[in-house]
């Protein structure tokens, strides 16, 4: 317990403190009100690292929430042998460290790497520069997400379809209910409780999204910025720039995001009101 | 369940030509090997990547199952970098982390589910929020509480400061909110001083949610990379994620090394997985933090 009061709640209401402060290195530090939220919303880049964090999320979502809620449907439907030796393997990916999984990706979205190769020798497109455009920066990293997180969420809405009762669909059957209208009627509103955990949980974890774009672009923004995202920018701030009161003031704006999408999180889960 | 599913098989075959549906089953099963192939594809890559010869890696990109293996990779991965040095790190900081963050779950679960103290919901409800915060609002302050304490390039600077898990805390409470007080009071009656009770009746029965937490946070900091990667800038104090980190940056590509690397950190989580694996899913599922 006070293990947690020290490493958690103090550093918050330091980290609070320091967002008001200028720093001229460890020891001098002086009030500046809110300058440094002045000089956080003035900077192009930090403007920039909110676009593609928001941009990135909003991708995640719109792949990992679908895609891995129809393969836990046909994978539950019982209608592919061995469904649990696929959970099983495209869960593999989770288990890696995003080092790893930045690294790999680095190696094949490289301009001579396997991708290109791929692409080239099967459609004849001209190798695409991954790594090295701008605009491509931000589907690469969705690219890694789906490769890493697609397991995990076909594990959460495989809990969630466990929990549906067997005899709803059948009952439908019965009516003469096509497979579609079964999903569409009964699982998809059954399962919105869950949908909604992972929604969330997608959300909060996109935008601390950091080792996946400080790997595949070596520790900087990539081209022209376009992989830089907000954890990114507040890491460089404080440990390369050594700026430490705007980094502060950064992340009390990113904790400031993430904590409205808890609250929702909290509010539609009813963890306070479970409690006591 | 199963009986269940087959029935609503049965439901299908009535109404449908017998050899349509099992068109439809081996098509669908065909697909999720195919879709398989493609996300186990990556991991193969890194495998056979790092076994191919010396500065062979984008010019034999192509083939698919190269002709000639070789261990150069490793070879230099040991002899140009303290390898071995990251593994012993990683293998200590990780147990060590994991059996810092259980005792702090257990007795704080423990103390949230069966004491009554001044301030309980207070401090329950600071736990909670506290899962929202964005490492990133910590990571300076906690930077400078490690340098005031002195603790830069320690494991214990790399440990202490990220041992407290909220979500634990909470997973062990609502785990212990489960074990019957008469238990407790049985013990008390018998003699049994606190610390008796909590060694000897607590855990024992929390046995499957420590052996979970434990998995789950050994996978957790075997992974981390943003913290160590503060703490640590001596290269022989670092864990895997960090050092392997370190041999891809502006100056230098060393994709050969990086994929041994790679190799050797991931493989081995990868057996262990396939012998805990419903301990792992179960856990993250009931847990539902996702992994870092």
């Amino acid at each position: 317990m006070v293990v947690f009061l020290i490493f958690k709640v103090y550093p918050v209401i330091l980290a609070v403190i320091m967002s008001f402060q200028n720093f001229q290195g460890v020891q001098s530090q002086e009030w500046v009100g809110l300058t440094n939220y002045q000089n956080v919303f003035n900077l192009v880049r930090f403007n920039q690292a909110l676009a593609n964090t928001t941009i990135y999320t909003i991708g995640t979502l719109l792949i990992l929430i679908p895609l891995p809620l129809v393969l836990a449907v046909l994978l539950d439907s019982g209608r592919v042998v061995q469904s649990t030796v696929f959970r099983t393997l495209i869960f593999l990916p989770a288990l890696t460290s995003l080092v790893v999984a930045g690294t790999v990706f680095r190696l094949i979205l490289a301009e001579d790497g396997f991708l290109n190769l791929f692409l080239t020798s099967l459609f004849g497109v001209q190798p695409l520069r991954w790594l090295e455009v701008s605009d491509l920066a931000l589907p690469s990293l969705i690219l890694v997400a789906t490769w890493r997180w697609t397991g995990i969420n076909i594990l959460y809405f495989n809990s969630g379809l466990v929990n549906i009762s067997k005899d709803l669909y059948e009952a439908a059957v019965i009516d003469g209910a096509s497979a579609f209208q079964m999903f569409w009627r009964i699982t998809l509103p059954l399962l919105r409780p869950t949908t909604l955990f992972v929604v969330v949980l997608s959300i909060i974890g996109g935008y601390q999204v950091f080792v996946e774009p400080f790997i595949l672009y070596t520790g900087g923004g990539g081209p022209g910025d376009g992989g830089l995202t907000m954890a990114l920018l507040i890491y460089r701030t404080a440990f390369t720039s050594f700026n430490f009161g705007t980094a502060a003031a950064m992340g009390v704006i990113l904790a400031a995001i993430i904590f409205v999408f808890s609250l929702i999180q909290f509010r539609y889960f009813g963890v306070f009101s479970k409690e006591d | 369940m199963a009986e269940q599913a087959s029935d609503l098989i049965q439901h299908r075959t009535i109404s449908r030509p017998r050899n349509r549906f099992n068109v439809s089953k081996i098509l669908l099963t065909l697909f999720f090997i195919l879709l398989t192939i493609g996300f186990l594809f990556p991991l193969y890559w890194m495998v056979i990547s790092s076994l191919r010869p010396d500065g062979r890696i984008f010019v034999d990109a192509f083939e698919l199952f190269p002709s000639i293996l070789s261990l150069d990779s490793y070879n230099n991965l040991f002899a140009q970098e303290p390898f071995g040095r990251w593994i012993i790190n990683s293998i200590v900081q990780t147990a060590g982390f994991a059996i810092t963050a259980l005792i702090l779950c257990t007795t704080g679960g423990y103390a949230l589910a069966k004491f009554k103290f001044r301030g309980r919901n207070l401090l329950f409800v600071l736990i909670l929020v506290s899962q929202m915060i964005p490492f990133h609002l910590l990571i300076v302050s906690l930077f400078l509480m490690v340098i005031q304490l002195g603790l830069v390039e320690t494991y214990f600077g790399a440990i202490i400061p990220i041992a407290a898990s909220p979500i634990g805390i909470f997973f062990v409470r609502q785990y212990m909110l489960s074990i019957d007080d008469e238990m407790l009071n049985a013990a008390r009656v018998d003699g049994a001083n606190e610390y008796q009770i909590f060694f000897s009746v607590v855990l024992p029965n929390a046995r499957p949610a420590i052996a979970t937490l434990f998995i789950l946070f050994s996978l957790e900091y075997w992974n981390n990379l943003l913290w160590p990667l503060i703490v640590f800038r001596q290269a022989e104090n670092m864990p895997l994620a960090v050092g392997i980190s370190r041999l891809i940056n502006q100056y230098r590509q060393s994709y050969d090394l990086v994929m041994a690397g790679s190799t050797l950190a991931t493989i081995p989580i990868i057996i262990l997985f396939l012998f805990l694996r419903r301990q792992v899913m179960e856990g993250l599922a009931a847990t539902g933090t996702g992994l870092k």
